[in-house]
């Protein structure tokens, strides 16, 4: 069994495995853990639109604190959206997705992915940089933090090696690129990649605890 | 086999589009010419290294055209030394004794080599020569050196 | 041609002229893939080559290698190649038969010992030695006495180079390649199911040219025409580019030529010459008749799912096993946040107790 055999097989195979049980792990834990019946009186009704307007509010920098936050807001944006773009449009990745889930969407020419891939290495890079150097970011970033941003720089950084060819043989290249993937996806639930997964249900969650307590946010 | 090709072009396929390799193949023509004309080397290409759509080698036959010269040599089968309409600019298929074709080769040079007659060949005459003619073979030592 | 001669001799002495000779060097570098400045090189070492002595050799086969050989489409030069190595045995091509044509492998490997060539098509059998004999000899002493005073050895096709559809899961023969048996040869691979003709004979016309070995790729096969993949040649790479594949063998996209890489094309994986060298006197290969490329070339290509599923689809077989993965990751995640919620009650209900 080659490197690219493997990647493509059993590697791919485990890691989703581990991938889809560990969310739904953490996810369903998380979840049923705060399901503590609360006997106060709400003060406001509404809970559901409470807790969709705090997605909303969080989603935009905080007014308190505009200026000093806007780039660390926005280049985070830029980077979330070129990461998705070169993910979900690349028509390989789709093709992927297709034997995953049955359908399908229509991709983007390779010169745009390739372009989104380097934005987006280059941002994470850029915020890495920023995370290291700037004092309170250091003191508040710990070895998962580290650890989950390099795993994602590396599918990046081997996709586009893959597709440019560089550096070695396309199914070694292809084969890394897989198994860095699969790296990302096995850490995933268990790292603080999984803020994926839990960001909009928190923000729901406080905004509607808020919302019941009368708060306003 | 012509009417194999001629049958296979009524079904419905349309081959969109090309390479992009022709592009970059008159770019090279034009570089090496530019250079024999100043006196430098010439270029041969391999048009059999070349990654070519379909009907592709046909179109860089059309777009470098036919020019004044046309010489066909019979060695090992049919070669045609076609000029195109740019003056220096050679096109050349070697065909082997079945008529098909063994290779095909672009070559920018004034006079492409093929085409000179070769010293072995000429000296090979001059022996053949000799043998036809009594007492012809004095001048034969001057040659051989 | 005469053992004694060298091929610029016998060419000579078939009356061909040196236009003829030149012409012959320049369509012979073209079939190695040199560089046309090489073909200066190629005429030299030509000139003065001596006739090697080939041993042929087929194993576990199907002669589609020998049968993609013998309908090369340069005949001429190819016959040249041919009269100027001498073909000792071949036992599909050869006119003895029986011991007269064993007789002849033994007198060749006698006379030639350390010079001659040994060509290998077909796999070979070590699960259990009469699954393939020749002679009343298997196929496994056969190689070993064959290539103990070979100079170098051709493995043609896949089989022989990596013991191709034989070895193909579950093997039920043993199958394995010439490089898993020989290891102190030099040893050529020119893989592919058959091999395009004219790679076959560029590798021998580079043997009987240089008398050396071309540069190997890491699965020891010619660089000049496995550098490259598939893919990286193919005339439809534009429209892989764009974003433009043909979703099946009959829609709008296959009809215009499109990206073959959603059908399955393993063209990104595969390394041979099937792009430029084409097949059938140059006409087509797979691709350009609108079949993605099934890796042929390559080891184990039998084995690597479904020629049709694209190459970034995994390889496994079904979604059940995820589907699995999803109910057990929910039974943990609620069992333990159940189990959470439990030691909560019974702390709160200790500290209600104790206070």
């Amino acid at each position: 069994m080659t490197l690219l055999d493997f990647a493509r097989g059993p590697g791919l195979q485990w890691s989703l495995i581990i991938l889809i049980a560990g969310v739904l792990w953490r996810l369903g834990g998380t979840i049923l853990l705060n399901a503590r019946k609360d006997l106060s009186r709400p003060r406001h009704k509404g809970t559901l639109t409470d807790g969709l307007k705090v997605i909303a509010t969080r989603s935009l920098p905080a007014h308190q604190f505009e200026k000093r936050i806007r780039f660390q807001h926005f280049s985070g944006y830029a980077w979330h959206i070129a990461l998705f773009i070169s993910v979900l449009f690349f028509a390989p990745h789709i093709f992927f997705f297709e034997s995953l889930l049955g359908f399908g969407w229509p991709g983007l020419p390779n010169g745009i992915i390739l372009a989104t891939a380097a934005i987006a290495v280059a941002i994470l890079i850029a915020l890495l940089i920023r995370r290291a150097s700037h004092p309170v970011q250091r003191l508040i970033s710990n070895a998962d933090d580290y650890i989950s941003i390099l795993l994602v720089i590396a599918p990046l950084v081997t996709g586009i090696l893959a597709f440019a060819h560089v550096g070695a043989r396309y199914p070694t290249l292809l084969a890394v690129h897989l198994l860095s993937v699969e790296a990302m996806f096995v850490w995933f639930p268990f790292g603080k990649l999984m803020h994926a997964a839990l960001t909009f249900p928190s923000r729901f969650q406080a905004g509607a605890s808020y919302g019941r307590k009368g708060v306003r946010a | 086999m012509v009417n194999i090709m001629s049958a296979l072009e009524g079904i419905a396929v349309r081959v969109e589009a090309a390479s992009g390799n022709i592009t970059p193949l008159l770019h090279e023509i034009r570089h090496a010419l530019r250079r024999v004309a100043q006196g430098g080397e010439g270029t041969t290409i391999d048009l059999g290294s070349l990654p070519l759509a379909p009907g592709e080698e046909k179109r860089i036959e059309d777009l470098l055209g036919q020019g004044e010269v046309r010489a066909e040599l019979n060695a090992l089968g049919p070669t045609v030394v076609q000029e195109t309409r740019y003056p220096g600019v050679w096109y050349i298929t070697h065909r082997n004794t079945e008529q098909e074709v063994v290779a095909r080769f672009i070559e920018v040079t004034r006079m492409p080599e093929l085409l000179l007659a070769q010293s072995e060949d000429m000296r090979r005459a001059v022996s053949e020569l000799d043998s036809k003619l009594p007492g012809g073979n004095r001048d034969v030592g001057h040659d051989d050196h | 041609m005469r053992k004694d001669q060298s091929l610029g001799e016998y060419l000579f002495s078939q009356g061909v002229s040196r236009r003829g000779f030149l012409k012959f060097c320049s369509a012979t570098a073209s079939l190695m893939a040199l560089p046309p400045s090489m073909v200066g090189r190629v005429a030299a070492a030509l000139e003065s080559a001596r006739r090697p002595s080939v041993i042929w050799l087929s194993f576990q086969e199907c002669t589609g290698c020998t049968e993609s050989l013998t309908r090369s489409h340069a005949p001429t030069v190819e016959s040249l190649i041919f009269d100027a190595i001498s073909l000792d045995y071949h036992h599909t091509l050869q006119a003895a038969a029986g011991f007269a044509a064993e007789e002849a492998r033994e007198a060749a490997m006698r006379e030639n010992a350390g010079k001659y060539l040994l060509v290998v098509d077909g796999s070979i059998p070590i699960g259990n030695p009469a699954y393939s004999t020749i002679a009343g000899i298997s196929n496994l002493d056969m190689l070993k006495e064959s290539a103990a005073n070979a100079a170098a050895i051709i493995a043609v096709g896949t089989c022989a180079s990596f013991g191709g559809i034989p070895h193909a899961n579950p093997n039920p023969t043993g199958a394995v390649s010439v490089s898993d048996i020989i290891k102190d040869k030099p040893i050529i691979n020119v893989s592919g199911c058959p091999p395009i003709p004219v790679v076959i004979t560029g590798v021998l016309a580079h043997f009987l040219t240089f008398g050396s070995i071309p540069d190997l790729d890491e699965l020891g096969r010619p660089k000049a025409f496995f550098g490259q993949s598939i893919h990286d040649r193919c005339y439809r790479r534009p429209f892989y580019e764009r974003g433009q594949f043909a979703k099946t063998f009959d829609d709008e996209g296959a009809r215009l030529g499109w990206c073959l890489y959603e059908l399955g094309c393993k063209g990104p994986t595969t390394y041979n010459a099937c792009a430029t060298l084409k097949w059938n006197e140059g006409t087509s290969f797979p691709i350009g008749s609108g079949h993605g490329c099934i890796g042929c070339s390559e080891p184990d290509f039998w084995d690597k799912g479904s020629f049709y599923r694209p190459i970034s689809a995994g390889l496994w077989g079904s979604r059940e096993a995820l589907l699995g993965a999803a109910a057990a990751g929910a039974a943990i995640g609620i069992g333990s946040a159940l189990a959470a919620r439990s030691r909560k009650k019974k702390a709160v209900a200790e500290e209600a107790k104790s206070s």
